[in-house]
């Protein structure tokens, strides 16, 4: 395929915005990508230095700053969290608008669909914004249009789509987190959190505690992102509870808390139908930011999981 | 750097904590001062054998280490002016200890200092240095920078709070300096010498920190000055009257007129506003400090008195001083606001005057600058806004911030109060302690013989901060 020369025709615009951002780092705590990785290279930061850097001539564009470029999740905690007033969200997307059609255009958390596709377009009909194209017997992903929102990995039937780089937030990922977690001594319950509604703290420290915590907190990108294999699994590692997080009515625009619901309403019938007491899993709604009531929520749900005791279902 | 050096690293740490690309070394470079420079190879320790095999073998050759937490220090003391290895502790972040009854925690020094309040949140004690970036900001680069925030009137800087640590020195042995102790007399306290060391001197690995109870009672009040001299004199009188505020605050009217502008909030254009804390165990401790704090202010011509206990008004009080610096930051289109004399302390008396002395220098220079500050502890902040792609202004700058340092010295106020010295502010520190550069050279020497620990910084740093590296900023 030909490709044009890299050029920062649409970067051009952001110099006084990037010029004014003072690089304070208080974006970064907030990321996914960077939570994730804990490399400073993929916080938000580092992708406003990194423009800076090809604006002013002092990086020459590569497929590495392009992948560093393209990873974002579109969660615009960094836009929120920004003292200076940076629209990052904005930036990222004329980077990538820069990139594309370049040799060094990569996908980064943008989805791709592979062979197993079935051409149902059901993610094509789906797509909140519209990246999703049939052309010529193919689907192909606008690179700059999507915001890796994995609603069309989520609604493939034949789980042809799929983000290469999820940084932690797929499911080989987050089962690879349950399994190990669960083998832990103390481990008894999982705690899938929505990255919208509540990102907890003391995620980029840790305790170091003499006994393992009896919980784990693992962030996905929405809660409707979390199928039903997915929130049995810790159950069937002989987890006692599993509580799902996610945003209140109305707030989530994806209506992933709507999905989420009836994942967990359906896995609740099912553990009752097996004789299994429904509580072991559990959905709550958590306020954009309600640190205290994310708290209450797994304290109450650890009080319940206690009382249920340990589940073998054999 | 060789490529054999990199795959030692590597060796070392495993190939996935090791960077080199170009994009890593040039966000690496640089963290929130004005400037830029890049090291050769980024890398993340995960224990202390880690970094002292690291430390050992970059002695040996001779290349030159940067230790590095957030990367949020506003004067430059992580960018590698020599190059070198850029050691990111953020892979260190383990809470190893929280001991109640001996009232002491252990941390590595990648635990970031919210996480570390968070988690001595149910024990009802906190650790109370708490920079305003303490959402990002490292154990370990807070004591490298000796840190502090608003509450340091009451409870002090990182250094009150350290009480031990493990060091490695450049040859990669490890040392443990301090105790786990209140007091200690028991020779030099060599690790209070490390705190603010900006890195200079041995690779913190862990540290011992005291903390306090959470007090059941906190209260905050606002006054508003027409004048900034009464506003001067009700802080070296509240200062003075034996109150100990558990926060004392200064705001400017460039301060006011610029949250007023983006942020709409319709503060009183006054010449000044005091924000002033009292905290204890029991309400009539804060309410008699307050009311002290109150008098003193009336005395002075204080307006528009205002307090109060609810966590919800005391934040819409405080909101005028949080809103600063986004405010500054989107003053103007055309402006930028650089971590430029970004800090000082002076004698209380002398607030007031320092911050009138801050005004008539940037209107002399063409640029504007705004005077705020932890009052209480006698620390002045300030920042320069400018357009910085024009040359001229970095001449201005140059010539404001000599100014300035020229008028804290004369007044026998400090060059820095809690940002540290890095780039931007060693002429100024070596104008200040020029009697005694060659003992702090000395000190350097027999911690650090070959010189490898964040070289240029301090007493080595260049004379003139606007050539001693590239600036973030491109100039037309």
């Amino acid at each position: 395929m030909e490709t044009r020369t890299f050029e920062t025709k649409y970067l051009d615009k952001w110099k006084s915005n990037l010029d004014s951002c003072i690089r304070c780092g208080y974006c970064y705590e907030h990321c996914p990508v960077f939570k994730d990785t804990r490399w400073e290279s993929d916080a938000p930061r580092a992708k406003m230095i990194m423009i800076y850097g090809l604006l002013s001539g002092k990086l020459e564009p590569s497929t590495y700053i392009s992948d560093k470029l393209s990873s974002c999740f579109y969660c615009g905690r960094c836009v929120a969290a920004c003292s200076s007033g940076v629209p990052l969200n904005e930036i990222i997307t004329d980077a990538k608008r820069d990139f594309q059609g370049t040799e060094f255009e990569t996908p980064g958390t943008t989805s791709v669909t592979n062979t197993d596709c079935a051409l149902c377009l059901a993610c094509v009909r789906s797509c909140p914004h519209e990246a999703r194209e049939f052309i010529s017997g193919k689907i192909f992903t606008d690179t700059v249009k999507c915001q890796s929102c994995g609603l069309c990995v989520d609604i493939c039937p034949n789980q042809a789509v799929a983000t290469l780089l999820s940084y932690g937030t797929d499911r080989s990922s987050l089962n690879q987190e349950v399994a190990t977690f669960l083998d832990k001594d103390n481990a008894k319950a999982i705690v899938f959190g929505c990255n919208w509604s509540y990102f907890p703290d003391l995620q980029s420290s840790a305790m170091d505690l003499e006994k393992d915590p009896e919980y784990k907190i693992l962030i996905n990108m929405c809660g409707g992102r979390l199928e039903k294999p997915l929130l049995l699994e810790p159950l069937l590692q002989n987890a006692w509870g599993v509580l799902v997080a996610c945003c209140p009515d109305g707030d989530c625009e994806h209506d992933g808390n709507v999905k989420a619901a009836t994942h967990v309403a359906g896995l609740r019938e099912l553990l009752k139908e097996m004789d299994i007491a429904e509580d072991r899993i559990q959905l709550v709604q958590i306020a954009h930011g309600d640190k205290t009531g994310f708290q209450a929520a797994i304290d109450t749900f650890m009080e319940t999981v206690n009382q249920l005791g340990p589940l073998n279902p054999r | 750097m060789e490529k054999k050096d990199v795959l030692r690293l590597k060796d070392i740490v495993g190939k996935k904590n090791v960077k080199t690309d170009p994009a890593d070394l040039y966000v690496y470079g640089s963290d929130s001062s004005v400037h830029s420079a890049r090291p050769w190879v980024v890398v993340r320790p995960e224990n202390t054998e880690q970094v002292q095999e690291i430390m050992a073998f970059a002695n040996k050759e001779k290349i030159p280490v940067v230790t590095r937490g957030a990367g949020s220090g506003m004067c430059g003391q992580t960018v590698p002016v020599k190059g070198g290895i850029t050691l990111d502790m953020k892979r260190m972040n383990k809470i190893l200890e929280i001991n109640p009854s001996d009232v002491f925690c252990r941390v590595q020094p990648g635990v970031v200092d919210d996480d570390l309040n968070h988690a001595l949140k149910p024990f009802g004690v906190f650790y109370p240095p708490t920079p305003a970036s303490s959402r990002i900001a490292t154990i370990g680069g807070e004591i490298g920078n000796n840190a502090s925030g608003v509450r340091s009137v009451k409870y002090g800087a990182t250094r009150d709070s350290v009480l031990g640590m493990k060091v490695v020195l450049p040859d990669g042995s490890l040392v443990t300096l301090g105790a786990r102790t209140r007091v200690e007399a028991t020779g030099y306290q060599l690790h209070k010498l490390i705190v603010g060391s900006e890195g200079t001197l041995g690779v913190v690995v862990e540290a011992t920190l005291s903390f306090v109870p959470i007090p059941k009672f906190r209260c905050l009040g606002m006054a508003n000055f027409d004048r900034l001299e009464d506003a001067g004199a009700a802080i070296a009188d509240i200062m003075a009257s034996g109150v100990i505020p558990s926060m004392l605050e200064l705001v400017d009217s460039v301060a006011i007129k610029a949250v007023n502008k983006t942020m709409d909030l319709g503060l009183p254009e006054v010449e000044a506003v005091l924000l002033y804390e009292a905290d204890a165990m029991v309400k009539e401790a804060v309410d008699h400090e307050i009311n002290a704090m109150q008098e003193v202010c009336k005395k002075h011509n204080g307006a528009g008195l205002t307090s109060s206990y609810d966590p919800k008004e005391r934040a819409k009080i405080f909101m005028g001083r949080k809103k600063l610096f986004p405010a500054l930051s989107k003053f103007s289109d055309i402006l930028s606001s650089t971590s430029l004399a970004d800090d000082m302390a002076v004698p209380y008396s002398k607030m007031a005057e320092t911050a009138k002395k801050i005004h008539e220098i940037a209107a002399r220079n063409n640029i504007i600058m705004t005077a705020y500050g932890h009052c209480g502890s006698g620390c002045m902040h300030t920042k320069i806004l400018m357009e910085p792609t024009r040359q001229d202004q970095w001449e201005s700058a140059r010539k404001a911030v000599a100014e300035i340092y020229e008028y804290v010295r004369s007044v026998k106020g400090t060059t820095s109060a809690e940002h540290g010295i890095g780039i931007s502010k060693a002429s100024a520190f070596k104008a200040e302690k020029h009697d005694s550069l060659d003992l702090m050279r000395n000190i350097k020497k027999a911690f650090d013989p070959n010189n490898i620990l964040n070289p240029g910084k301090l007493m080595d740093a260049h004379e003139d901060w606007v050539t001693a590296t590239d600036l973030r900023y491109t100039i037309a």
